[in-house]
């Protein structure tokens, strides 16, 4: 073990090999990658931002990945469902289906803007990319359900979600079922986007799926005093 | 081992300035008598707590005595100036001398001064009539427990001098709280060396605990030396930024060069401050080298990050690796040759955006027993 922290600055091979191990150091911070967070001036910030800046200046950082660039056309959310659909680390094919889906939602609600009324017309939300956040927003569950055992009986008991995993299941559910449940001859993109714009109107599988799991909570209400986390 | 170099060293220069004798009865007392591991300073163990000490004062006092003796002989030897021969003139000298190509590092000849040779031990804790000097010698950890003792010392002065204060009515809560600056605390090694014992982690959790219930009282600024000498600085990482040189080409158009690296690929880039905004890989345009958009995006992240996309002419050669990381060691030489063109407010903050660290992740390797890296064999039950 190092006798210092210059020691630990450098990038490190644990001696023993842990089964999750980065390469960085643990003194490394995150990157901030977006343009408007070094140009927020000092009189702006309260004492605990400041307190992350001057952290931020005396520590080393880690590198940007590759998928993350400071454009505006970079968006975490995407480019972690963007992840969550590549197999194999064909990234190329699973970005390409991306743009397509967000295309093909745009085409369908420029359609429909064209065909409405002029009072419907304020409503119809063009922006793929608010159409998809929203969509997300709306597949993601509030509760989900852990397998515990209590005297030889496994049950399944209701407990709160993190922010990550609430995102997590909205993403898995929306790319298994696009990729289970369609016609045979329907690209994936085409089925993506019908299920994306399902959602955005609460309705759909996935939201059925959500509801179902919000229901099972319920049932199982009252072995919740099982959770002891 | 590094003592017995020391000697040998000194035996070899004895013999060459004909007053062998003496030295070379010395070296074969030592090599006579029983063999003990000298380099443990090296070993970054903290031996010298271990036990009783193992060399006298004399003996240490003489080594001394021969190492700075064996220095002038050196100096005298290599030609140089003996009164300003330095360690790394010596590790210089002793390199040349005994060339050895052993692979660690310290295993090899060298020649220090023994203070950093012998471990630091403490001289002996009792007198001629086997009373100990330290009133707390029979707990074990004298050093670390005195210190402990100093500490809520100090804690229990300060909340005296508070109670004065009450009585007088001039008390007040946020009152002249100790302000340390960019420092941290002495590491747990760090503290074992100063206190020459070991102590364990427990007792350096505690140490911690009651310094930090000492900061958080107020009135605690008259304490600050004390706390000054337990805490280390810490310097902004920006300073160790190493900036390529800014050039100027004969159309006096001002260009720098850098080189970054990321998996197996090596890249170098030349950034010219032309105002066209080409970017020419390995001869090639970058369009038709990086057919895939997220990698031009990578090649634009530092200067659009700068918002300087229009103004520099980038020439590049990469080589090694695929084609994401190629773009990766790019971004990485973009970056470091931006920092020339830049001011250091913006070289700090593409510090933090992560745009200047290289990227450590390379791949893993293939384990025994495992198809993969981390991919166990298919369990079988039988």
């Amino acid at each position: 073990m190092a006798a210092s922290i210059s020691g630990l600055l450098k990038p490190w091979t644990p001696s023993v090999f842990l089964v999750r191990w980065s390469r960085y150091n643990p003194y490394y911070l995150e990157p901030e990658v977006s343009k408007e967070a070094y140009s927020r001036p000092e009189t702006e910030l309260s004492a605990e931002e400041k307190e992350q800046r001057e952290l931020k200046a005396l520590r080393p950082i880690k590198a940007a990945t590759s998928g993350v660039t400071s454009s505006v056309f970079d968006d975490p959310v995407i480019s972690k469902f963007i992840n969550m659909m590549m197999e194999h680390g064909n990234k190329v094919l699973a970005r390409e289906i991306m743009t397509q889906t967000l295309e093909n939602i745009k085409k369908k609600q420029v359609e429909k803007y064209h065909k409405a009324s002029e009072g419907e017309r304020e409503v119809i939300e063009c922006n793929p990319y608010t159409i998809f956040h929203q969509a997300l927003e709306n597949c993601k569950p509030v509760v989900g359900l852990a397998s515990i055992q209590k005297g030889g009986k496994y049950y399944q008991v209701p407990i709160p979600l993190t922010d990550n995993r609430r995102r997590f299941l909205a993403m898995k559910w929306m790319i298994t079922e696009c990729q289970d449940n369609k016609h045979r001859r329907t690209h994936m993109y085409e089925k993506l986007s019908q299920e994306l714009l399902a959602a955005f109107g609460k309705e759909g599988n996935v939201i059925k799926k959500k509801y179902e799991l919000h229901k099972m909570a319920e049932a199982n209400r009252a072995y919740a005093h099982y959770r002891w986390w | 081992m590094a003592a017995s170099c020391v000697r040998t060293v000194g035996s070899f220069l004895g013999k060459c300035t004909k007053c062998s004798s003496s030295i070379n009865t010395v070296a074969t007392q030592v090599l006579l008598s029983r063999q003990v591991c000298v380099s443990s300073a090296l070993c970054r163990k903290n031996l010298a707590a271990a036990g009783p000490e193992k060399f006298t004062l004399e003996y240490i006092q003489k080594q001394v005595e021969e190492y700075e003796i064996g220095k002038r002989h050196l100096a005298n030897m290599m030609g140089e100036d003996s009164e300003n021969f330095t360690q790394e003139d010596i590790d210089k000298s002793i390199a040349y001398l005994f060339p050895s190509s052993l692979f660690e590092k310290r295993a090899r000849p060298l020649m220090k001064h023994p203070d950093e040779i012998f471990p630091k031990q403490r001289a002996v804790q009792w007198g001629a009539d086997g009373r100990p000097f330290h009133f707390l010698f029979y707990t074990g950890k004298q050093s670390y427990y005195s210190l402990m003792h100093d500490l809520y010392g100090k804690i229990l002065k300060i909340e005296k001098h508070q109670d004065r204060l009450r009585a007088k009515g001039l008390f007040s809560q946020d009152a002249q709280l100790i302000s340390l600056g960019p420092s941290r605390w002495l590491t747990k090694e760090e503290l074992e060396l100063l206190l020459v014992e070991t102590i364990s982690t427990h007792d350096y959790d505690r140490f911690i605990k009651l310094m930090e219930r000492m900061l958080a009282m107020p009135y605690s600024s008259t304490e600050e030396e004390f706390v000054q000498r337990y805490r280390r600085q810490l310097e902004a990482q920006s300073m160790k930024q190493m900036m390529p040189p800014l050039e100027k080409d004969e159309n006096g158009v001002a260009f720098s060069t850098a080189e970054g690296r990321r998996k197996t690929s090596d890249s170098s880039v030349i950034l010219r401050d032309c105002g066209s905004g080409h970017i020419t890989i390995n001869g090639q345009d970058y369009l038709q080298y990086f057919p895939v958009l997220q990698d031009r995006e990578q090649l634009m992240f530092p200067l659009q990050f700068m918002g300087v996309l229009g103004r520099f002419n980038l020439e590049c050669t990469v080589s090694g690796g695929g084609r994401s990381s190629q773009a990766g060691a790019l971004r990485l030489a973009i970056s470091r040759a931006l920092l020339s063109f830049l001011s250091e407010g913006d070289g700090e903050a593409m510090r933090q955006a992560g745009l200047l660290t290289p990227d450590p992740r390379v791949r893993e390797r293939k384990k025994p027993g495992q198809e993969g890296a981390r991919r166990k064999f298919t369990w079988k039950k039988r």
